[in-house]
């Protein structure tokens, strides 16, 4: 098991690994991706621009490039953008993360509570006209880009109906930190809260009114059904629990590939200076080491979710273990 | 680093209580403001270093010319006389000597920097250096002409400019020598490339850390991911109003983050006083009537422009550059950026109020000066004539909304004068480099261009002339790859023309204004207006045509 | 125990296969086939879109109409009406006539109607996320199938691939293929994608979700490589090629199928977020998340320009799940794929 545990370790940093040198190569393969002339400035003359190809190491070969960078990325820690010069990548992604974890937090706990109300009520009424209405309303939250529900979010709360009573309380787009503010914390990040959330929630509803009804008709069930207990107990005592497997190796990557920048669009459309607007930035000024910084963080949330998940499966479910 | 910060606090709260006695008082001013507050402004992103010899972009190039200082400067008025150059560190404007190859300048007493150090012959010479040891943009195209600059672009880490700044500390002077007589000179040393610093001041990029000035605010903290503040100096004190005013609001906080339409929001809501993006067009008509008194529509020297590769199939045919500015609706072009309240059809490459500028379109019905309507007739004709037809163009264009509509737009144009188009719209930051590169085989991009100081060459010789044409590289800014030795002969006799015979050499550049847009290597689209959108509570809005708000001299009601 | 053999015919009708159940269990679906109908109308209006073009709005909706103007109740408008309050700033597309005709639901910024690149633009979503759902399915079996059967550092090599992939931002891939093509077309085998053909935004999609296809079918492959008969087959001494296409392909279809209509879902999810970032489908065509990104623009003054392709695909994707849904509960009701 131990072994185990440190072959899937080693394999993690290999995808890693492979990740950063993905994203570099496909960075060196872009034409007009050598950051030179933008450093340079317009009109700069040859001279110049060779003596900033030369300063940035950008006249090295690629293998020394890739180390070099690697190595002020993790060990000396001073890898600074290409676009902001001196901006140092490190901090700049760290300040990034109580921004995401904010959204995302939130949103969580949005969707999970959602979730469980959806997917027990439409569990226990399966059939009925509630447990159709509640799936159809889930389906319709899957089927909405999220990027363009924040939009019509922000034309009704910020411009339509902004000086009406309903919202004349939501502030500018932007992020409050919690620490400054905890109630404009609040009311900045409410609506992308819903917004994010509204995706997940019909999700998670859906998986767990299938997997409760799955469960129902297990044999343990029946028993404790045989045994006299009543339904509602049964639901939630056994059924529940027994079901929330399924939901927490959900909500494990989910979170991972969130807090990892994947509510890239939300904090676009929203303007929260999180670490996937910091993503979205840096690839639309094709910023290397702030693509490297981001991706492998990015890929680091994927990576460790996914292997805690598979973790947390072989302990709780013997027949995954015996499938590997 | 603790103690300093508190220190400085401390010291920049007894300095106001001096400031405040100080302002600006009467002359430039018609109304008084009370100075004091906080201004908010607002952008979609930073602008990259804050190291002022570095830093190539209009929006730190604005508030670096109230956080320095050069020798000389463009007078801060909100009208023409902004593309005036007036002393600014130096007592008086010199009088060139040697043939136009010397100038000697003398430092005012009394200026300190932002950290209390006092300004020496020595910071301007270090300053100097500086340019070269940072590599600065402009470096090789703007500074290049100082004696011993060739020795710094070649070996940037021990440049000296032995015999080309030559400093003397008893008489407090500061002599350039020049290698050749440049009439542009003052004009390049007045923009913030040539700051003054203190000497010492690392010889690399400044990147976030804040340079100390000799402005009337100083740079108090600077992340590109959330905000820059700007605070009094503590050791200003004015010494001439025209180069460089006391300022009114106490701190300036320049906020990134918020798109467009949250900022203009954010300034109807009074959250904010201003950004510095254009207002998206979907909020002018808003803003042009319920906040009318709070915006300001300035014309630019600038142009959007189509540059045409001359070295590339069809546009290496003149009559078929000439046929795509004979085929293109210019008010067309304009309703695509917001309507003609926002921009002015152009065709010539010198824009409306610049030197040496006298109207000339030889692309419009109508045979008259300035552009009226496209005449389609006469570009098929060409086109025929050329027995181009058929072939693919693509054109280049930026990903963004106007940019992409131009495209579009072009393409129909294209397509009508019988060839096969398509349009390829890239990364707005990585575009610009991308179609000034041969290697990457642009025919037809669209761009655009903002003087650094008001001079024709900065446009004609800068963007036509054959030495901005490097093939192979990122930085060939003559992105039409026009280089026709006649005009080329003719631009630089204009140039060498300014100090002799300014009237003769602001009729050449004229004439090869007309020159070089007969010969088509770009289609001038429009000149662009600037909209200003500020709050309610900002008065005194001047906008100078070098750097736009002049955001001191306005205060905070 | 084995929960994952094939659906077992109900017992009132044993000798019925299995397809013929899961056709009759669809058949009983109600709101699966309501969904199916909104889909082939979808369909069959996208398809009629130059019909439209021609005979209804009678504009070219590719090409910008900035001069022009039509008349709306009598009234002769400007397509693009400049601003005559204040300043006179701007310059406001059409809004919506809401009468079948010219600019039904509007123009946008280039006075283009926009009803009609709305049924232009479903054309080019709808086949960007069916062709891609293909690329992506036949791979994604392919490397499933390969890894699961084979095990081993087969397994392992193609998992860690697959973890490679599934971890990259697609985005910056995205955006990099988009300006690598520009220079020079991409060859893979017979086919060339060029900057600006649907086929970009095709493969970065149908690669995208690999993983999330073959992960799963792996997992079932290792599962039935462990089951009872397929432990039978290999004690009576098949060969492992029959075993694959006897005992494994049949039962790995079903999933596949399964799978089919919520590719298309997420799959047009993912064209509108990478058109809404310029990577997809080029100008002047147009899909339903360039229309989006047309009406960010606009979303204040004219927010029907955003609001329609938004719908559309909401409507559209809605559809594909009801669909999809009926569609696993017919065929494979234990299974638990996931949407979304």
């Amino acid at each position: 098991m131990l072994f185990a545990l440190l072959a899937r370790l080693g394999q993690m940093v290999l995808v890693m690994f492979g990740i950063s040198v993905v994203a570099f190569l496909i960075f060196f393969a872009t034409p007009g991706a050598d950051p030179s002339a933008r450093i340079a400035g317009r009109n700069a003359s040859q001279e110049t621009l060779q003596q900033v190809r030369h300063d940035f190491g950008l006249d090295r070969p690629l293998p020394v490039q890739y180390a070099l960078m690697m190595k002020r990325l993790f060990v000396t820690r001073d890898l600074t953008s290409f676009v902001n010069r001196g901006q140092k990548v490190i901090p700049t992604v760290m300040n990034a993360i109580p921004i995401t974890l904010s959204l995302v937090c939130g949103a969580a706990v949005l969707w999970v509570l959602g979730g469980l109300v959806v997917g027990v009520v439409a569990g226990a009424t399966r059939g009925s006209y509630v447990d159709r209405g509640l799936m159809m309303l889930g389906l319709a939250g899957i089927s909405m880009p999220v990027f363009w529900l924040g939009e019509v979010a922000n034309l009704v709360t910020q411009s339509r109906w902004h000086d009406t009573w309903a919202f004349s309380w939501v502030p500018a787009l932007g992020y409050v930190p919690l620490s400054v503010d905890p109630w404009g914390w609040f009311k900045a990040l409410v609506i992308p809260w819903t917004v994010l959330a509204t995706l997940y929630v019909g999700l998670y509803g859906r998986v767990l009114r299938a997997s409760l009804i799955e469960m129902m008709q297990e044999d343990f069930i029946r028993t404790a059904r045989a045994k006299g207990i009543g339904e509602t107990r049964v639901l939630l005592h056994h059924g529940l629990r027994t079901s929330l497997v399924a939901f927490v190796t959900m909500f494990g990557l989910d979170f991972g590939a969130l807090v990892g920048g994947g509510a890239l669009l939300t904090e676009v459309v929203f303007g929260l200076q999180g670490v996937g607007k910091l993503t979205y930035d840096a690839l639309q000024t094709l910023d290397l080491p702030m693509i490297l910084a981001t991706v492998i963080y990015a890929s680091f949330f994927v990576v460790m979710a996914n292997f805690v998940v598979d973790i947390l499966h072989a302990i709780l479910d013997p027949r995954a273990r015996d499938a590997r | 680093m603790r103690p300093r910060t508190t220190l400085a606090a401390l010291m920049s709260g007894i300095a106001l209580a001096g400031l405040a006695a100080s302002m600006p008082a009467g002359g430039a001013h018609a109304q008084e403001g009370t100075p004091g507050g906080t201004m908010r402004l607002l952008a979609k992103a930073a602008s990259g270093t804050i190291d002022p010899h570095i830093n190539y972009t209009l929006q730190y190039f604005q508030i670096n010319y109230m956080l320095y200082d050069g020798l000389v400067t463009f007078r801060k008025a909100g009208d023409e006389t902004g593309f005036d150059v007036v002393a600014d560190l130096a007592e008086e404007l010199p009088e060139p000597q040697n043939d136009g190859k010397t100038y000697v300048f003398k430092l005012r007493e009394g200026i300190r920097f932002s950290d209390g150090t006092d300004l020496t012959p020595e910071d301007v010479l270090a300053s100097f250096q500086r340019i070269f040891k940072v590599s600065g943009p402009t470096s090789g195209t703007f500074y290049n002409g100082i004696v011993g600059a060739d020795a710094c672009l070649e070996s940037p880490a021990d440049c000296t400019l032995d015999g080309g700044v030559v400093i003397d500390d008893a008489a407090n002077t500061v002599t350039i020598n020049l290698t050749a007589p440049d009439g542009e000179f003052l004009q390049k040393i007045a923009i913030p490339h040539a700051a003054i610093l203190p000497a010492e001041t690392p010889a690399e990029d400044a990147g976030t850390t804040p340079v100390p000035g000799t402005g009337p605010y100083m740079i108090e903290s600077y992340n590109p991911n959330e905000q820059l503040r700007m605070v009094r100096n503590p050791h200003f004190a004015e010494w001439s109003a025209d180069a460089q005013p006391a300022g009114y609001p106490d701190q300036i906080d320049y906020d990134f983050g918020l798109t467009e339409e949250a900022a203009v929001t954010a300034i109807q809501n009074g959250q904010a006083d201003w950004m510095f993006d254009p207002p998206p067009p979907d909020r002018l008509a808003e803003i042009g009537s319920r906040y009318a008194s709070q915006v300001s529509v300035h014309p630019l020297t600038a142009m959007w422009y189509a540059p045409m590769n001359t070295n590339l199939a069809p546009f290496d045919d003149v009559r078929v550059r000439q046929a795509v500015n004979y085929a293109i609706d210019r008010s067309a072009i304009v309703k695509l950026f917001g309507g003609a309240a926002l921009a002015q059809p152009a065709c010539q490459i010198l824009p409306p109020g610049f030197p040496s500028y006298v109207p000339y379109c030889p692309y419009t019905a109508g045979g008259t000066d300035t552009w009226s309507a496209p005449d389609m007739e006469k570009a098929r004709a060409l086109v025929a004539e050329s027995g181009t037809a058929g072939q693919e163009v693509t054109i280049v264009a930026e990903d963004n909304t106007v940019s992409r509509a131009i495209g579009v737009y072009l393409q129909g144009v294209l397509n009508e004068l019988g060839y096969k188009t398509s349009v390829q719209p890239i990364s707005q930051n990585i575009q610009f480099t991308y179609i000034q590169n041969t290697n990457n085989k642009v025919q037809i991009s669209i761009s655009q261009w903002f003087q650094d100081y008001p001079s024709p060459s900065n446009f004609l010789q800068v963007l036509f002339g054959c030495d901005s044409f490097t093939p192979g590289s990122d930085a060939s800014v003559n992105i039409a790859g026009f280089c026709d030795e006649a005009i080329d002969a003719k631009m630089d006799e204009a140039a060498a023309l300014t100090l002799t015979d300014p009237e003769k050499s602001a009729q050449m550049w004229t004439e090869v204004d007309h020159a070089v847009t007969d010969a088509a290597p770009a289609a001038v689209l429009f000149t662009p207006k600037r909209v200003d959108f500020v709050s309610k509570r900002v008065q005194n809005f001047t906008f100078s045509p070098q750097f736009y708000w002049i955001m001191s001299q306005s205060w905070l009601q | 125990m084995t929960d994952t053999t094939p659906p077992l015919p109900e017992k009132a009708r044993a000798a019925e296969g299995p397809w013929a159940t899961a056709w009759r269990r669809l058949k009983r679906d109600r709101a699966a086939l309501a969904a199916l109908a909104v889909l082939l109308v979808i369909l069959a209006a996208c398809l009629a879109a130059p019909l439209y073009a021609t005979y209804v709005s009678g504009t070219n909706p590719f090409a910008t109409n900035l001069n022009g103007t039509i008349t709306v109740d009598g009234k002769s408008r400007d397509v693009l009406e400049a601003s005559t309050e204040g300043l006179g700033l701007g310059l406001t597309p059409i809004g919506p006539t809401w009468q079948l005709g010219p600019y039904m639901l509007g123009a946008d910024n280039q006075g283009r109607d926009v009803a009609a690149r709305l049924l232009y633009g479903g054309r080019n979503s709808l086949f960007i996320a069916g062709a891609a759902a293909v690329l992506c399915l036949v791979v994604a079996t392919f490397v499933g199938v390969v890894a699961g059967f084979f095990g081993g550092l087969v397994d392992t090599v193609l998992s860690r691939i697959l973890d490679v992939l599934w971890a990259f931002p697609i985005f910056l891939l995205a955006i990099s293929l988009s300006i690598v093509l520009i220079s020079q077309p991409l060859l893979i085998g017979p086919f060339e994608i060029r900057s600006g053909s649907l086929a970009l935004p095709i493969v970065i999609i149908g690669v995208v979700y690999i993983p999330y296809v073959a992960r799963p079918i792996r997992n079932h492959v290792i599962t039935l490589m462990k089951s009872e008969f397929v432990t039978a087959a290999v004690g009576l001494g098949a060969s492992p090629w029959r075993i694959l296409w006897v005992d494994i392909l049949p039962n790995v279809v079903t999933r596949i199928i399964v799978f089919v209509p919520l590719m298309l879902a997420l799959n047009m999810i993912i064209e509108s977020a990478l058109s809404f970032l310029s990577i997809g489908v080029q100008p002047p065509d147009a899909s339903w998340g360039t229309i989006i990104q047309d009406g960010q623009g606009l979303l204040y003054s004219r927010p029907a320009v955003a609001l329609a392709p938004g719908i559309a695909i909401a409507v559209t994707v809605l559809a594909l799940n009801i669909f999809g849904d009926g569609v696993r509960d017919a065929l494979d009701p234990k299974s638990t794929v996931r949407i979304g």
